[in-house]
């Protein structure tokens, strides 16, 4: 059993580094991430922030370092990340649902992935289209939850940019991944429709506290990156600043090394109704631009202290 | 006026005048025709085109042939069996080139020479090599449609978004799976329409094979009554040609908005 004091591992990265030729991108990340934690991952562009990602889903694996996920399933509870695997969730920016898919379709697909093989698709056809009537309805339940219940049968060009990253969200979450990753989820959204969704991400969070009080483990651990600072702080519960403006020198490199965490702090915690006002987070935002964003400031890293 | 829609109704009116026109001009040329020859058969007047429909229909007791239904079944059989080998080839190729680096780097480069080779130049080979009989007239269809029909698919699956894919890992999607429940349904759209662009090329070269070595067959017939200067037959066959291409068109067209009702409307 755990206790408060031993939180639950959701993700470990151990001395993860990274390049491209010569050109040197992340050097040495050390990062571990609690179950139930939202970590909004912020960085000058060009710092490595989706290089970290991508290690992290699996699709680029790091040249060097290992990255550990921890199950709370115990018969896989630590295991190395060698691809993209189900137990870590993805939500891009763009092409974030099948084209081919309405809406339930979309949401449905990663149960019928995980659940079915082509082989029970094709010979058990019977079987398959009753499981399958129970899939539909388990999607159409989760796009009701991110109050899309009436656009179900909807292909994803019909869609707006905001309905369809909805449901790429339920897509991630039906199936109750250990962490779900979103790269630059929001960006390419009007203001209000990104409130809105980060609101639908801080109802998740409001789940996970409901669940801590309760006793039991959070269900959502997330990781989002984001070039937005406000939304940074506002969906997040913990802020990570990855930056290429650190003390490498003192480190003893003669070189630029890649980039590496300067930044890592808590970040307030809002409930979905309060009244959103920026102002709040002058003192963090700009904590971080000074921090993270500076050229001029070397910050010393970071990414053992925790 | 320029791009500038006009009435649905005119549009209709518009395209009944064009075909009332065509049929006025030729019936003028062969009426025209017939005042300096009155046995032309070159612009055969609506008599004579009706005799030679009547002829192309009837069994012929002497001959023990009726022409229209040996010459639809024989060409039918020999057109179908050539596409329905193309696009099984095609898509498997396709597929396999574009899903895998080494069978891309292997049929890439010999099917966009094959491409370019027109079909019908190669007929004395494919004679050579396969004899006279069917399999020569299916070589021709295949050989001239399946290489650019591979990679027509092979580049709609070099379009697939390759952040679609790694989702479908993260689904829990096996490898035959991203390729079978992902990747097809993507580009099975996409094989339509490459099908839909090949019928025309399809029946040229069939047509042609016929018309050199053929004893039945659209290309035969048509070969045959043009040297007999019976244009009562040739014309007809040739409306059916048409209405032949027509049809298979809005098949295939109908077939894809109904089973990739997604593709249409996203462009």
């Amino acid at each position: 059993m755990e206790t408060e004091s031993t939180p639950l591992l959701s993700l470990h990265c151990k001395s993860v580094s990274h390049w491209f030729g010569p050109k040197k991108v992340l050097h040495d990340i050390n990062l571990r991430i609690e179950r139930g934690q939202f970590v909004s991952l912020v960085g000058p562009s060009g710092c490595g922030k989706s290089t970290l990602l991508r290690a992290i889903v699996g699709t680029h694996l790091p040249r060097k370092g290992e990255i550990l996920t921890y199950s709370t399933n115990p018969a896989d509870a630590i295991k190395p990340v060698t691809g993209p695997g189900r137990d870590r969730g993805i939500v891009y920016q763009h092409y974030s649902l099948f084209p081919f898919l309405t809406a339930v379709e979309n949401v449905a697909l990663g149960l019928k992935l995980d659940e079915t093989s082509i082989a029970f698709r094709t010979f058990r056809w019977g079987a398959w289209r009753k499981l399958r009537k129970e899939h539909l309805k388990q999607a159409a339940e989760f796009l009701d939850r991110v109050k899309l219940g009436d656009a179900i049968h909807q292909y994803p060009h019909e869609m707006s940019g905001g309905m369809r990253q909805r449901v790429a969200i339920a897509q991630a979450l039906v199936m109750k991944p250990e962490i779900i990753l979103l790269d630059e989820p929001f960006g390419a959204l009007d203001e209000a429709t990104r409130e809105e969704l980060q609101k639908a991400l801080l109802l998740l969070y409001a789940e996970n506290e409901a669940a801590k009080k309760e006793g039991q483990a959070p269900p959502y651990t997330l990781i989002i990156v984001t070039h937005e600072l406000n939304e940074a702080i506002y969906v997040g519960d913990r802020l990570i600043g990855l930056s290429q403006y650190w003390d490498w020198k003192s480190e003893g490199h003669s070189e630029f090394p890649g980039a590496s965490i300067v930044y890592d702090k808590s970040s307030p915690v809002f409930e979905p109704h309060d009244i959103l006002e920026f102002e709040v987070f002058d003192e963090q935002r700009n904590a971080l631009r000074d921090e993270v964003f500076n050229q001029d400031r070397c910050e010393p890293r970071v990414d053992y202290s925790i | 006026m320029i791009r500038r829609p006009i009435k649905p109704l005119t549009k209709i009116l518009l395209g009944i005048l064009s075909v009332v026109c065509l049929l006025i001009g030729y019936t003028w040329l062969s009426h025209r025709q017939h005042q300096e020859n009155p046995n032309d058969t070159t612009i055969p007047n609506w008599s004579q085109l009706a005799k030679g429909v009547e002829r192309a229909i009837t069994w012929n007791e002497r001959l023990e042939d009726r022409w229209l239904t040996d010459d639809t079944k024989a060409t039918a059989i020999r057109l179908f069996s050539g596409l329905g080998i193309a696009v099984l080839g095609s898509c498997l190729l396709g597929i396999g080139m574009g899903c895998l680096a080494p069978i891309e780097a292997f049929f890439h480069p010999p099917l966009s020479f094959l491409a370019k080779v027109p079909a019908t130049a190669v007929i004395a080979v494919f004679m050579a090599l396969v004899g006279l009989g069917m399999e020569m007239y299916i070589t021709m269809i295949v050989f001239g449609i399946l290489p650019s029909m591979a990679i027509s698919v092979f580049q709609a699956v070099k379009e697939f978004p390759e952040e679609l894919q790694y989702k479908a890992y993260t689904l829990g999607a096996s490898h035959m799976e991203v390729i079978w429940t992902i990747i097809f349904p993507y580009v099975l759209p996409k094989l339509i329409d490459a099908l839909r662009l090949m019928i025309g090329p399809a029946m040229v070269y069939l047509i042609a094979a016929e018309m050199l070595f053929g004893d039945v067959g659209f290309g035969y017939r048509i070969r045959i009554q043009s040297k007999l200067l019976n244009m009562s037959v040739v014309y007809p066959y040739l409306v059916l040609l048409a209405g032949f291409g027509f049809t298979m068109d809005y098949l295939l067209k109908t077939l894809q908005r109904k089973i990739s009702p997604w593709f249409d409307a996203r462009h």
